[in-house]
């Protein structure tokens, strides 16, 4: 049945955008909310199977004989997931609805939308792991499309290429390493790979191999140093920024580590890469969303910093590492999704995202007000039994301190961790309290503001509202999910089902302190943030990853442009010499090495002096044409080389080709003739003497590779000719005395009819060209 | 002798090669001509020289000289003379219409 | 009397070509009769593909005589492939042909032109025999020589002069490296020399002879250093002629060294099948990094067909079932792609009235099929799952991983980035953005359809790859072992 669920957004896409434009007396959205809401309520029935400790699978054929198969698998973590991606899906199609004017491409809109969250069920739910690739690939170009809605906008397209970009980069060094895992594993399941965990363990190829898949959990996650992407994939409608870009598509790689967890845990390479790259994640994204202006910069940078905290405890690997970062994941995905929303509000009814026109907006719009401070206050990790965030922040410390007893690297930088831990923290709440209290609270600057701002219509309040009474809950009750949710998620990336209950408070114990140091140092810098936020500007612009980026982008391109415009100067000269070298050095190469060459002097001709004297004449007129700069003599310099070959044919007893190389030759020669007086006359060479011996050795060293390996060859002949068989059959079976006719006719007759054919292209090609210019087509 | 030939049809292509490289399109073109002798000679020698009579049977004699390699030289030679035929027509509409018979002029830029 | 069969892909175009030459001047009557010509060709073809993969094999011994004597016409596996393919790039190219097509270029000869190129490049796909291919080459080119000056504009003459000089030059080095064949092995018989050099196993100059051969397939198939005459070669003539060259010429060499280097020099692999891999490496990356030098929107896509040549050397010189299998996947789908790309890109020109991209801007509000079909193509071409270019790289990137050749595997997935790169670049740039020139014509609907027709092959090519990579694969099992075709052509 999951194929079904999978197939549902796809087809929901296509009937849409089908058919909606038809259907427009009504919003868009209200056709697509069914789908999310359906999908939703569906994964819920599945639960009580999943707390059974069962997974639901099924598979279908696509190319079975290349083991790529269409089967999928529900199990806890697959489950959270999909709940999220349908669950915050149908709040955000809900809030979209209200955000959307009809006056936009809505179709356009959620077409992509479907696109993506058909997409993201299969990356979360495929075993097999190209399955999986081509959804991540899917998810991506939808997020590219949905990044560049605006596409008029400069900075939408800049963002959206930017995007697909770097998610692409990961996704094809997921692909190598992917590869890479089912030729080790010999095998395309997930599930198998992870039974064959030893063979992939024990591979020369298991660091390339994890590598090269973090590169496109990191991607995607927006992890340091490919974070700068999210940031500017805000140039996206709020509802997607809300759905893909905090709460779903930017967790695709937090799935493919914790999917991957029970191959590479528990080994130093993966804590060290992923717990070092997903702290500096932390602190860097932290630090840097305080020095944002742009409401959506500030949850964006957020959104990095949260990502790498979540980075961080799956890399730890301990139980209660992977339960905090479960248990983090559904968090975030509610007070960060709630946040978006409010922040698409505020742009909604006042015009404008900056922060620094912003403020005071409390008074008219409290409703959002009081939910993006709940939002913030759990982000932040305000410790009030109500705020979901403190509880999965409080375990993040715990576990950070837990590391002690890990063996391995984790154990030696076990002191270190917790330090990066608060230090991360710390600035999640200068941010989270810069960002509320800069909205809401402070001077009001209603004068600089588009419109008069108000409190938003309820239909847009509602998905918000909804996330933030998850937010309580959660905070109050968190054992409500954790037996059902979170605990078979735990189960699926570990292993071992969890026995951990939930609580608030732990006593006065060291992740207390932790959060009170947090909250004491960091209320003291959000207080004083506008005295130290000019440290920001003293950051020099190309430490940042977006001019890294650009660095790189634009260095491609120019270096694209000096390399080619090196070779491809529209210079015969230049093609033609790069040909003939590669022609001499890599012929010359391989007989060296293949001891090509040979000489026999057996079963030679004698040389008799008639031919060798005709031979000298050709070569003598041969070389002359270089130096001949007179049209005419050109002409008999050349003629003599063609006569002289006839002259050869004769004496090599070839009777039919010198009859043919005669007339031909006087043809040509004809023709000379006449193309000679219709084009300039010869100049001399201009060429310097080093170009000219350059020419020189080309054309000697091409000459002599040549008849180095016409001797060589005629010197290694193995086999009896075929032409023993035209000898002895032309009379008989051919019915003629001159073989080489029968030949020509006969034997290999389809050679003569196309050869008749090539003349007759030619004159057609010649008979256009002439008849194009009686035409006086010419003066063009 | 074959050794000799190799050595002249080898002359041929050289010669046929530097003409190649110059930048005037009728010397260009006589190379190519030199290049298909040097060719036919090559496919000449490969059959044997000099070996028996001219491959038209006659009684009496059984030994002929390899006459599968004149048979291609011929559809080569006439495959050749279509191409060369062309390629002068060319030259002259290309000179016409570029008003220069010089490659190096010949050159073209990304934008057109 | 099936064996007929085989010729018929070659003689329906020849014929109809030959005889269309008379009615240059009737511009309906020809385009009509080139339809159905297509029409029966492709019908044909599907009907020779379907019994040889039915049944077995077909030989065409011409004239009666016998391999290696005569010359013959080979229908195995991987021709058959060629030839359907071919025959459905005909069939776009006619649709494109009917609206792009003006009465002048009739006159000059484009459908006779058209048809006899076909015939040149199935003649080349069938033949068994090395010296009637360099003969099929020749038509195929002259062909391409008459197809290139049609239009009769500057730059086409100065583009066409290089581009015929290379090719002679090629084609000489042709026909004196097949007498150096001959003269070891004494016969020109494609079987006989896989026989023959199978029996000395590769000894002494075969090898020097094997690379001769390739400088020259290579000069053909475009790839990294001798590649260089062909992007702006290509992109001078109309959009239909352009789409033509993408897809099926540079195929033929490829189709060459498909055949040459397994059938006749695989018995040194770990010289010169290493040299491939370092080559096709080479190509894929400076081809694709020429695709990323321009802003002129065809010669993007004219770049963009080294990456792929490089992609099918390398299964070449990776030498495995899996990675021939990829080879023959990645040529099937790129012909159809090429092809599909070059007509979109020409579409786009014309509605634009330019082909610099900086020009462009806002295309998708005045053309958006136009732009969707791009887009999609462009995702193709990058080898983006589940379309048909996923699954050669597919194959290609699994079995150079699987040969340990990681480098070429590597640069294999950078290039597939960089390709995206190349060709998003135009939809961004044309088709998003503000209008910035009004566009000068309406998309023309056949060239529209031409090109739907090909990315829905390309569609279905991946996502049915099921219906197609069981007989991809057989093909290329019966490339891996030279034997299975020596012993059919020249059983006793």
């Amino acid at each position: 049945m999951l194929h079904y669920y999978i197939l549902l957004p796809f087809l929901a896409a296509l009937l849409i955008g089908l058919s909606a434009k038809k259907v427009n007396r009504i919003h868009t959205g209200w056709l697509v909310l069914p789908v999310p809401v359906v999908l939703f309520i569906i994964f819920c029935s599945k639960l009580p199977v999943l707390a059974k400790g069962k997974i639901v699978q099924s598979t279908a054929d696509w190319i079975p004989s290349l083991d790529i198969q269409l089967s999928f698998y529900l199990d806890g973590l697959s489950m959270l997931f999909s709940l999220l991606i349908t669950g915050i899906g149908s709040l955000v199609v809900l809030y979209s609805i209200f955000y959307l004017s009809r006056k936009e491409q809505l179709v356009h809109f959620y077409v992509y939308l479907l696109l993506f969250m058909g997409s993201m069920l299969g990356v979360v739910l495929s075993d097999n792991v190209f399955v999986l690739y081509t959804f991540w690939e899917f998810t991506s170009i939808s997020s590219f499309l949905l990044i560049g809605f605006w596409f008029y906008r400069e900075r939408s397209t800049y963002g959206a290429l930017k995007s697909m970009l770097v998610t692409v980069f990961g996704g094809l060094s997921m692909l190598g390493a992917l590869i890479l895992l089912s030729i080790t594993a010999e095998t395309n399941s997930i599930r198998m790979m992870i039974a064959n965990r030893s063979d992939i363990l024990e591979s020369d190829l298991f660091i390339p191999i994890l590598i090269l898949l973090l590169l496109g959990a990191f991607t995607k996650s927006a992890q340091f140093p490919f974070h700068s992407w999210l940031p500017d994939a805000m140039e996206a409608p709020t509802p997607v920024s809300a759905y893909l870009h905090s709460a779903t598509m930017v967790k695709a790689g937090l799935y493919l580590v914790a999917r991957f967890s029970l191959i590479f845990s528990g080994t130093d390479e993966f804590f060290i890469i992923v717990s070092g790259i997903g702290l500096i994640t932390l602190c860097l994204g932290s630090f840097l969303a305080s020095r944002q202006t742009d409401l959506k910069g500030i949850l964006a940078y957020s959104t990095i910093s949260q990502l790498g905290m979540i980075m961080a405890m799956l890399g730890f690997g301990t139980g209660v590492a992977i339960l905090a970062a479960i248990f983090h994941i559904f968090n975030h995905a509610t007070f960060k999704g709630s946040l978006f929303m409010i922040a698409g509000i505020v742009d909604h009814e006042t015009g404008t995202r900056d922060i620094r026109r912003l403020g005071g907006l409390y008074t008219f719009m409290p409703i959002s007000a009081t939910l993006a401070f709940i939002g913030a206050f759990s982000m932040a990790g305000v410790p009030l039994p109500i705020f979901n965030g403190f509880l999965s922040k409080e375990m993040f410390f715990d576990s950070s301190l837990k590391l002690e007893q890990s063996a391995g690297l984790a154990g030696t930088f076990a002191e270190w961790i917790p330090i990066f831990a608060v230090l991360g923290s710390i600035f999640t709440f200068v941010y989270s309290m810069y960002l509320v209290f800069g909205t809401f609270l402070g001077k009001q600057k209603i004068d600089q503001l588009e419109k008069k701002p108000h409190e938003a219509p309820i239909g847009m309040l509602l998905s918000p509202i909804i996330l933030i009474i998850f937010v309580i809950a959660v905070g109050l009750l968190p054992n409500l999910i954790n037996e059902p949710l979170l605990a078979p998620a735990v189960a699926a990336v570990t292993g071992d089902l969890p026995h951990t209950h939930l609580a608030f408070w732990h006593g006065l114990n060291t992740p207390f302190y932790m959060s009170l140091i947090v909250i004491g140092v960091g209320a003291l810098l959000a207080y004083t943030l506008k005295r130290w936020q000019p440290v920001y500007n003293k950051i020099p612009g190309k430490f940042s990853s977006d001019h890294w980026y650009q660095t790189m982008v634009n260095g491609l391109l120019r270096t694209s442009k000096s390399i080619t415009g090196f070779y491809m100067t529209g210079s015969l000269r230049l093609y033609l010499s790069i040909i003939l070298v590669f022609l001499v050095v890599s012929t010359s190469i391989f007989m060296y090495f293949t001891d090509g060459f040979t000489i026999s002097f057996d079963d030679l001709a004698p040389v008799t002096w008639p031919e060798v004297l005709v031979g000298f004449v050709m070569a003598a007129a041969a070389i002359a044409t270089i130096w001949m700069n007179q049209r005419i003599a050109a002409i008999i310099v050349i003629g003599v080389v063609g006569y002289g070959l006839s002259l050869l044919f004769v004496f090599f007893r070839a009777p039919d080709l010198a009859l043919t190389q005669l007339i031909v030759e006087t043809i040509t020669v004809a023709l000379f003739l006449l193309c000679f007086a219709h084009l300039p006359k010869l100049k001399k060479s201009d060429k310097s003497k080093s170009e000219k011996l350059i020419d020189l050795m080309i054309a000697v060293s091409t000459g002599a590779l040549l008849t180095i390996v016409a001797i060589a060859s005629h010197s290694s002949k193995s086999f009896d000719s075929i032409a023993k068989y035209f000898v002895d059959n032309s009379y008989k079976l051919g019915g003629g005395d001159n073989i080489v006719n029968v030949i020509l006719v006969d034997f290999r007759g389809l050679d003569t009819l196309f050869e008749i054919a090539v003349l007759g292209l030619a004159a057609l090609g010649i008979f256009a060209m002439i008849k194009y210019r009686d035409k006086g087509d010419m003066n063009q | 002798m074959e050794i000799v030939m190799s050595i002249l049809a080898g002359t041929l292509f050289a010669a046929g090669v530097y003409l190649l490289l110059q930048k005037q399109l009728l010397k260009i073109v006589l190379g190519t001509a030199l290049l298909s002798h040097g060719a036919h000679l090559f496919i000449l020698t490969m059959g044997k020289l000099n070996r028996g009579a001219p491959p038209i049977l006659e009684k009496g004699i059984t030994e002929y000289t390899d006459p599968l390699p004149q048979a291609l030289i011929l559809t080569s030679i006439v495959i050749s003379f279509g191409v060369t035929s062309f390629l002068l027509v060319l030259a002259y509409r290309t000179y016409q219409s570029n008003k220069t018979d010089m490659m190096d002029q010949l050159r073209g830029t990304d934008d057109e | 009397m099936m064996s007929n069969l085989v010729f018929l892909p070659i003689f329906i175009p020849l014929f109809v070509g030959a005889l269309l030459v008379f009615f240059n001047k009737k511009h309906q009557l020809t385009m009509k009769i080139s339809y159905l010509t297509v029409f029966l060709n492709l019908g044909v073809s599907i009907y020779l593909s379907y019994y040889v993969f039915k049944n077995n094999p077909l030989i065409l011994e011409t004239g009666g005589w016998k391999a290696p004597y005569g010359i013959i016409l080979v229908a195995d596996k991987l021709s058959v492939i060629m030839i359907l393919s071919v025959n459905v790039i005909a069939l776009a190219a006619v649709i494109f042909a009917s609206s792009s097509v003006t009465s002048k270029m009739v006159q000059h000869y484009f459908y006779p032109l058209f048809l006899l190129l076909i015939a040149g490049v199935s003649g080349a796909f069938l033949t068994g025999d090395l010296f009637n291919l360099f003969v099929f080459f020749e038509v195929l080119l002259m062909a391409s020589y008459g197809l290139i000056i049609i239009g009769g504009s500057k730059h086409q003459f100065r583009e066409s002069v290089k581009y015929i000089l290379l090719n002679l030059f090629s084609s000489i080095l042709f026909v004196t490296t097949v007498a150096f064949l001959y003269s070891v092995t004494g016969t020109v018989n494609m079987a006989q020399l896989g026989e023959r050099v199978a029996e000395v196993e590769q000894q002494g100059i075969l090898t020097g002879i094997g690379i001769l051969l390739f400088v020259v397939f290579a000069t053909k198939g475009a790839l990294f250093p001798l590649y260089f005459w062909l992007p702006k070669s290509y992109i001078v003539p109309s959009p239909v002629v352009s789409a033509l060259f993408g897809a099926l010429l540079t195929k033929v060499g490829v189709y060459s060294m498909l055949r040459v280097y397994t059938l006749i020099f695989s018995h040194k692999l770990e010289l010169t099948h290493t040299f491939f891999i370092w080559v096709a490496s080479i190509t894929m990356l400076i081809g694709v990094i020429g695709a990323l030098s321009t802003s002129n929107v065809k010669l993007i896509i004219a770049y963009n067909i080294m990456p792929a040549i490089g992609f099918m050397l390398l299964g070449i010189g990776t030498f495995s079932a899996e990675s021939l299998a990829g080879t023959i996947y990645y040529l099937v789908h790129d012909m159809a792609i090429k092809a599909a790309l070059f007509f979109l890109a020409g579409l786009l020109v014309w509605h634009a009235g330019t082909s610099n991209l900086n020009k462009m801007g806002g295309y998708i509000k005045t053309s958006p099929l136009l732009g969707w079909m791009f887009f999609i193509a462009a995702l193709v071409l990058a080898g983006i799952p589940p379309f048909s270019g996923f699954i050669g790289k597919y194959l290609l990137l699994r079995g150079a991983f699987d040969e340990e050749h990681y480098f070429a595997a590597g640069i294999g997935l950078l290039s597939s980035l960089l390709i995206l790169f190349s060709v998003i670049r135009i939809f961004i740039g044309a088709f998003w953005g503000e209008i910035k020139e009004k566009p000068k014509e309406k998309v023309r609907r056949s060239g529209l359809a031409a090109s739907g027709l090909l990315i829905a092959i390309s569609i279905l090519l991946g996502v049915g790859a099921e219906w197609f990579y069981p007989y991809i694969q057989s093909a290329a099992d019966s490339l891996i072992d030279p034997q299975i075709y020596i012993d059919f052509v020249l059983k006793e």
